[in-house]
């Protein structure tokens, strides 16, 4: 079993206030690893250290090791762009750019530099299939992506990071602004990629989680409470909280 | 809860009167523009057209004198009945009446290798001899005395005999030619360069400093007195920015290109400095209303921030930026007080960038200072600058439609 993050003692500071305490975890290799937790308790901080995100924060400081593929990502020298075309992220909140659908998924790989309109070509029908929108816009890819509705909008934000070939996606709760049946695509579609990608969601549904992890961390006040296999976390939790909050206790 | 009849009707007129007072002072802001525009159009209308536009400020008024010919000319298209054509000299003659209604005789065509294509102005000798003229088209002629003074025609003649009279000579001694000026194509081109140039200065470096200010700066201390600065400098009468302008400006123009005394340059730089904070403010109104999601998106694809900022930020806030130049430009038209220093109040028909000149507003100013006010003048220059205004915030305000349509 080979681990695609290792985090040790990890420490998130916004100025004086502590979002993130001693946080130690590893998280394997083609598997979906869902961070469940109530609301402000740091899973949707911590999965933003994963990329780097939180340094557009200008209060925020980090201490402890993050390493990806046993390079420490916050190593001084360690270069943040390899860092995002390795680990993709999809939003909350759709979010494609104001431009055709072609020019969302091909985004990313022309700022790397890539021209070649074949390629390009390429990169774009391989990423709409996997992402399961192919179907739906292969005749309109030069049209407006603002057109889309909410849950292809959100394919195609996966589609966008798929197209950069990364090892690893994750997924700040990306089916919570969603209708039902926009929610199972999406779930489905997370089914399939995990055979090619390591996936790490925050949701706020234990029905999801359960559905879709295969381990689970539960986060409390900024402190991992218990992580582990899924079904042993749903079925079998050992600390008393986090039965609690899985029961739907609080939250 | 029972109210009764009487403290209705009472609310109501109350209510009533309110609106009466406000719709009364509403109104007067109406009143006066209504009246600005009446009064513009009934002196200046009259004399706003395609002509005045293109026409000279200067009049044209000389005597020329042309060598001996003996041409053969035919004219290509069929002439009408005030129009006659001289083959000898390739020019047409027309009857017509000047703007006070007096008949006059102009000359209405020139042909293209006509001998008054050659002529010399007999009221300007140097050392090397006359000065050529061109004279233009629509000059009235006044006399044409020809062959050491054997023929001699008479615009009182009327087209037809000038013609036949011009005919039987083969030099012409004296011809006095009358164009009337009071144009405003020198004002207007100055004007047209003046936008250009300023634009040419202003544009890259409000865009870039909003863009700075937005995008890359940190929030800090600095930045929020640099936003400040430009806050105030929207405030500053534009006089100010004259005295500027001609206490920097033009020394630094001089200086640097070699001119003396204001010019349509430093004009331009002037301009460019009011424009700054108008330009950097809706740039930055348009950059704001793009939302934070977009750009995050864009940095967890691995593009770095000046990727961000030009291939995704920039062309959603274009719009903006577009609506920000319009207003731009109508500021530029309908400034007169910078200006006055800057590029100076000589009106001027053929327009040097490094000389001198006047823009339409400034050409208001000139037109009603002096002894005699030009009231016809300044009010037809006002329905063109308003005109142009007007234009230009409808084309804007177009533009500002289009951006909120597009829905994040």
């Amino acid at each position: 079993m080979k681990n695609e993050f290792e985090i040790k003692d990890l420490n998130l500071f916004y100025g004086d206030f502590q979002a993130l305490k001693n946080l130690s975890l590893d998280i394997e290799t083609n598997k979906v690893t869902a961070l469940i937790g109530p609301s402000g308790c740091g899973k949707s901080t911590f999965l933003r250290t994963l990329n780097r995100m939180n340094d557009l924060i200008d209060s925020c400081k980090i201490s402890g090791d993050i390493n990806f593929d046993n390079n420490d990502i916050y190593a001084a020298e360690y270069d943040v762009i390899y860092l995002r075309t390795n680990v993709g992220m999809v939003f909350q909140k759709p979010n494609p750019f104001p431009m055709t659908i072609y020019d969302n998924v091909a985004y990313g790989p022309r700022c790397q530099g890539i021209k070649d309109k074949r390629i390009l070509d390429k990169i774009v029908e391989n990423s709409l299939k996997s992402a399961a929108l192919w179907d739906e816009v292969q005749d309109r890819l030069k049209k407006s992506a603002m057109g889309l509705s909410g849950g292809q909008q959100q394919r195609l934000c996966i589609a966008r990071a798929i197209a950069m070939e990364p090892k690893v996606i994750l997924m700040d709760e990306p089916t919570s602004s969603l209708d039902p049946i926009s929610t199972q695509k999406i779930e489905n579609l997370i089914d399939e990629l995990k055979k090619d990608y390591t996936i790490i969601i925050v949701t706020h549904s234990m029905q999801q989680a359960a559905r879709i992890s295969d381990s689970t961390v539960f986060f409390l006040l900024g402190e991992i409470i218990e992580s582990g296999d899924t079904k042993t976390i749903f079925s079998n939790p050992s600390d008393k909280r986090t039965e609690d909050y899985i029961t739907g206790r609080f939250g | 809860m029972i109210i009764s009849d009487r403290k209705l009707k009472a609310r109501r007129r109350k209510d009533n009167s309110v609106k009466g007072i406000i719709l009364s002072f509403s109104s007067v802001g109406l009143l006066v523009f209504a009246s600005i525009l009446i009064y513009i159009f009934k002196t200046g209308g009259g004399l706003v057209g395609y002509d005045l536009l293109i026409s000279d400020y200067q009049d044209f008024n000389t005597d020329v004198i042309v060598n001996e010919v003996s041409g053969d000319f035919t004219y290509s298209s069929t002439l009408d009945d005030d129009e006659y054509y001289s083959n000898k000299w390739d020019v047409v003659l027309t009857d017509t009446k000047d703007r006070e209604g007096k008949d006059i005789v102009v000359i209405s065509y020139i042909g293209e290798n006509s001998p008054l294509r050659d002529v010399s102005d007999l009221n300007s000798i140097v050392d090397s001899g006359f000065v050529r003229v061109n004279i233009p088209i629509n000059s009235s002629v006044d006399s044409i005395i020809l062959d050491d003074y054997d023929f001699i025609a008479f615009s009182k003649f009327g087209a037809e005999t000038m013609v036949d009279i011009m005919n039987m000579g083969t030099s012409i001694d004296s011809m006095t030619l009358v164009k009337e000026g009071g144009g405003i194509r020198g004002s207007l081109i100055t004007t047209l360069y003046l936008i250009g140039l300023t634009l040419v200065i202003a544009v890259p470096i409000g865009v870039f400093s909003a863009i700075y200010i937005n995008e890359y700066a940190r929030k800090n201390k600095l930045t929020k007195y640099m936003k400040t600065m430009i806050d105030m400098l929207t405030g500053v009468p534009s006089i100010i920015f004259g005295l500027m302008g001609a206490a920097i400006f033009i020394p630094f123009v001089n200086g640097t290109i070699g001119t003396s005394g204001g010019s349509i340059i430093s004009g331009a730089l002037t301009m460019a400095v009011i424009l700054l904070p108008v330009i950097i403010k809706s740039t930055e109104e348009a950059l704001k209303v793009i939302p934070f999601d977009i750009r995050t998106a864009s940095l967890s694809l691995g593009a770095n921030q000046t990727q961000t900022t030009f291939k995704v930020i920039l062309p959603s806030a274009i719009p903006g930026i577009m609506t920000g130049i319009l207003l731009g430009i109508g500021r530029i038209i309908g400034e007169s007080a910078a200006l006055i220093y800057a590029i100076g109040a000589s009106i001027k028909d053929k327009v040097i960038l490094k000389e001198r000149s006047t823009t339409l507003a400034v050409h208001i100013w000139t037109a009603m200072s002096g002894d005699r006010p030009n009231f016809e003048l300044a009010s037809a220059i006002s329905i063109i600058i308003l005109g142009a205004v007007i234009i230009l915030n409808i084309i804007a305000k177009i533009l500002v439609k289009r951006v909120s349509k597009v829905s994040y």
